[in-house]
């Protein structure tokens, strides 16, 4: 347990630097302003600014959020939850065939890309989608392209996506998607590796200078379709320490900063500056307990249910202050297809009941308890999740033997099957068959090899699964039919328990109350536009 | 001297190979896979075996380890299997960023540790012998990122007299960012060189050549500074070599409390993410490091004890 250690004295010190922050007057949160804001991200130094490369850092997201465009966004400061809630953004209209398979994307005219790289058009979308589809080039969040056949430039301004399946939620799952932003195909081409550090995109940002020390320089873009931005500069900090990050805050010297989502975070920050704004996603990451129902007694349907009603969702959301929120099934309360508690049969709601999770270990067999061995990374959401798992589950004579170990090594153990109950913090646009099919689907079964996916549970194989009803699902033109079936199941998921819910954890940020943002934020990915943004103190 | 500097550098080339086939074979042993890392929890089998393929990670390991050495030899560190940046462009960044804090560090515990061991070595069971023992228990004590922190809070945030972090730019930037972390740092060298040089001239005091030399009727100060502390350099240097050695390696905590570029900073970052071509790059930089301060030792003990170069 040496990381518990180290974590509890990096808090410590971080509540120390609070502690004596807050001895030593009021945290700087209103000196002197100019125009240029800078924000701060728990990263050491980026690692690409090309929305398509992979493993970009949130702070990486940040930057390519500012640089690029999609074709369509959502509304500012939330996800858009049904069709209809998509706004234009480089396609000024759109429409979708009958079948949902085929999509065509009117784009604005005259939209300018920066340094001087002329006019975007469809030739530049094509490029962009088409990097996505080719096989031999290994792109970020490559599988949600997989339902697209071809993407065509039909003439200068006009880009035809044609789909395998119907899809009525393609702006969601894919269009407005970051990885979606529009690249310029001649930069590209010009720069090669280059383009990563020294991107051109059309957004309202363009990228000045990039330095590891100091970070990445933008520029308000003066051409930009839509205005130019509200603040000229906009620095992008790379501040890998918790303590550092928060002094960086504290003294001014940044305006906004990555929080911590860890418990007790956002409370000794309150206490000190009372004045912060904390701006957060809902429902940020889906954390879900996954059950390997390969192994043991977890194979056992009534030693799953035990360990359902045995886990306080609400109690571990409250630890967090304010920035999660319990899960019934595995879609977020704020996404489509979710199913809520009053809408599910008795059978099927799980409330906290440690009384009945004893008594159906007994009728499993395991009256006098059960040790179930476990690994959890050492990232601080996931053991701090776990470690309150592991307390509720003790008292109900069910000993989690939990190592933590470092994050790589615990998602590459997941994918050699070494996991029993897996935890996974995932954030997911508002897309329920993604959310799922990544999780449950048949086809993604984890492998000893690691050539499988991460269906840790093996659900779909070790018992039927919900690959038939997932299957009706992305058949379904209609959006509301399809959302449908996804609430069908959540209701199979919730029987058979391969997957549990378990909270929603923000991202989180935290604000001088110096900078206006220029709207409220309420939901959408863990990065958000600041062209509206601007010092008002 | 030039045959003693080609003896040292020829017994370090075994060294070195022994380093760079351990760091080989640790690399491979250790769980996770740079492939998952890079391209994020849900990547399909397809493009694991894609990355590895366009990273050479799946040809045989005997191949890999052969090619490795090659690098080695023809100084081509490749890229980062993350960034895909020239790993020689990332030492060669941050290098320059840990070399001047190692040499900041040091400077600062050379000209402040050793007087304070030779006052507490004279001056012994005194009140500066008492000072300095206190001192050097705090110095050793105290974790040097919380140190950090401490002084970022009353220095840089409260009385603003330093920046807040970063490596700064230009000549002075640099170095008045320099300032805090080298002194945080410079505490711990303190307290060590001070006890070791207490230490050593307590040793060489109670020598028949330096009684010799007093009752000669020779100044207290030519006493301890020619016959006495120049006879004590040795165990000093020695220490000294250590103590810069440590830092090279062991600034990490600093690097990241003041959010200073640096070495070791890079070297945990690419151990997380598993980025077998950096992490490589970065240990053959630190093997060559620790052969040159050690040369530099040798060096130094020869002009120190002329008999040692005989």
């Amino acid at each position: 347990m040496t990381i518990t250690r180290r974590q509890l004295l990096a808090t410590g010190v971080a509540g120390s630097a609070l502690a004596i922050v807050g001895a030593g007057g009021s945290p700087a949160l209103a000196q002197a302003g100019n125009d240029t804001i800078t924000l701060a991200f728990a990263a050491r130094s980026p690692v690409a600014l090309n929305p398509q490369f992979q493993g970009l850092l949130g702070a990486d997201n940040w930057v390519c959020a500012q640089v690029y465009d999609t074709l369509v966004k959502t509304p500012d400061g939330r996800w858009a939850t049904n069709p209809e809630e998509f706004v234009p953004s480089l396609a000024e209209s759109w429409q979708a065939s009958e079948d949902q398979k085929t999509w065509t994307y009117k784009l604005r005219s005259g939209v300018k890309f920066h340094k001087g790289y002329g006019d975007l058009t469809a030739e530049d979308v094509a490029f962009t989608f088409g990097r996505h589809l080719d096989p031999k080039i290994n792109t970020a969040t490559k599988t949600y392209y997989s339902n697209i056949a071809t993407v065509e430039a039909s003439d200068p301004l006009t880009v035809v996506i044609k789909l395998k399946q119907p899809d009525p939620l393609l702006n969601a799952s894919s269009v407005s998607l970051l990885a979606s932003a529009i690249l310029c195909k001649k930069a590209f081409e010009e720069k090669g590796d280059a383009f990563n550090m020294d991107p051109v995109g059309s957004g309202p940002y363009q990228v000045e200078r990039v330095d590891s020390a100091s970070g990445v320089h933008l520029k308000a873009f003066a051409d930009y379709f839509g205005g130019p931005a509200a603040t000229q500069n906009l620095r992008i900090r790379y501040i890998a320490d918790t303590t550092a990050r928060t002094l960086a805050f504290a003294s001014g010297d940044v305006d906004m900063i990555e929080g911590v989502r860890s418990p007790g975070w956002m409370d000794s920050m309150r206490q000190q500056a009372i004045s912060t704004i904390f701006d957060a996603t809902a429902p940020g990451s889906i954390n879900t307990l996954n059950i390997n129902l390969t192994k043991g007694p977890l194979a056992d349907i009534k030693v799953r249910q035990a360990i359902r009603y045995a886990i306080d969702t609400q109690a571990i959301a409250d630890a967090f202050g304010g920035i999660a929120t319990p899960m019934v099934g595995l879609i977020a309360s704020q996404f489509p297809g979710k199913v809520s508690a009053d809408q599910l049969p008795e059978a099927l709601r799980y409330g906290h009941d440690p009384e009945k999770a004893m008594a159906l270990l007994a009728e499993a067999g395991h009256a006098g308890g059960l040790t179930i061995p476990c690994f959890v990374s050492q990232r601080e959401d996931y053991a701090s999740i776990m470690l309150m798992v592991q307390e509720q589950l003790r008292a109900v004579k069910i000993n989690l033997d939990m190592k933590i170990i470092d994050h790589a090594t615990f998602h590459a153990d997941n994918r050699k099957d070494k996991g029993t109950l897996i935890l996974q913090s995932t954030s997911y646009p508002p897309v329920p068959t993604l959310t799922i099919s990544n999780i449950l689907a048949k086809a993604g079964e984890t492998k000893p090899d690691g050539t499988g996916g991460t269906n840790f549970s093996h659900y779909g194989d070790t018992i039927p699964g919900i690959d038939d009803l997932m299957e009706k699902a992305l058949a379904t033109a209609d959006f509301d039919q399809r959302m449908g079936v996804v609430q069908d199941m959540e209701k199979q998921i919730l029987k058979d328990l391969p997957a549990l819910g378990m909270i929603t954890l923000s991202y989180v940020v935290a604000r001088n109350p110096r900078i206006d943002l220029g709207y409220k934020v309420e939901s959408g990915p863990a990065y958000w536009p600041m062209n509206k943004a601007k010092r008002v103190a | 001297m030039p045959s003693l500097i080609a003896s040292k550098l020829l017994d370090a080339i075994p060294t070195l190979w022994l380093v760079l086939t351990l760091v080989f074979v640790a690399l491979r042993i250790l769980p996770g896979d740079p492939a998952l890392v890079a391209l994020g929890d849900f990547a399909t089998p397809e493009q694991l075996a894609l990355f590895r393929e366009q990273a050479g990670l799946d040809a045989p390991l005997w191949q890999q380890y052969f090619a490795f050495l090659w690098d080695v030899v023809t100084f081509d560190f490749g890229n980062s299997l993350i960034t895909k940046e020239s790993v020689a462009g990332v030492i060669g960044y941050n290098l320059p960023f840990t070399v001047a804090l190692a040499i900041g560090a040091t400077a600062i515990g050379v000209i402040i540790g050793v007087p304070f061991g030779v006052l507490a070595a004279v001056r012994k069971n005194k009140a500066p012998d008492q000072g300095m023992r206190v001192f050097s228990l705090v110095g050793y004590a105290i974790p040097d990122f919380y140190l950090g922190a401490v002084l970022l809070i009353v220095f840089a945030l409260n009385l603003k007299l330093f920046p807040i972090n970063g490596g700064g730019e230009g000549f002075w930037g640099q170095l008045y960012h320099l300032a805090l972390p080298a002194i945080t740092l410079a505490v711990l060298k303190i307290a060590f060189l001070g006890r070791l040089t207490r230490t050593a001239l307590l040793e060489v005091l109670s020598k028949d050549y330096v009684r010799t030399a007093k009752a000669k009727g020779a100044p207290p100060k030519t006493v301890i500074y020619k016959h006495a502390l120049r006879n004590a350099l040795l165990p000093i240097v020695t220490g000294l070599g250590l103590s810069l050695l440590a830092t090279l390696s062991g600034a990490v905590a600093v690097e990241l409390v003041f959010n200073r570029p640096g070495l070791g900073s890079t070297l945990i970052k690419a151990i997380a993410e598993r980025d077998y071509t950096l992490i490589q790059g970065a240990v053959v930089v630190f093997a060559l490091m620790v052969v040159v301060v050690n040369l530099l030792v040798d060096v130094l003990y020869t002009i120190i004890d002329p008999r040692l170069g005989s």
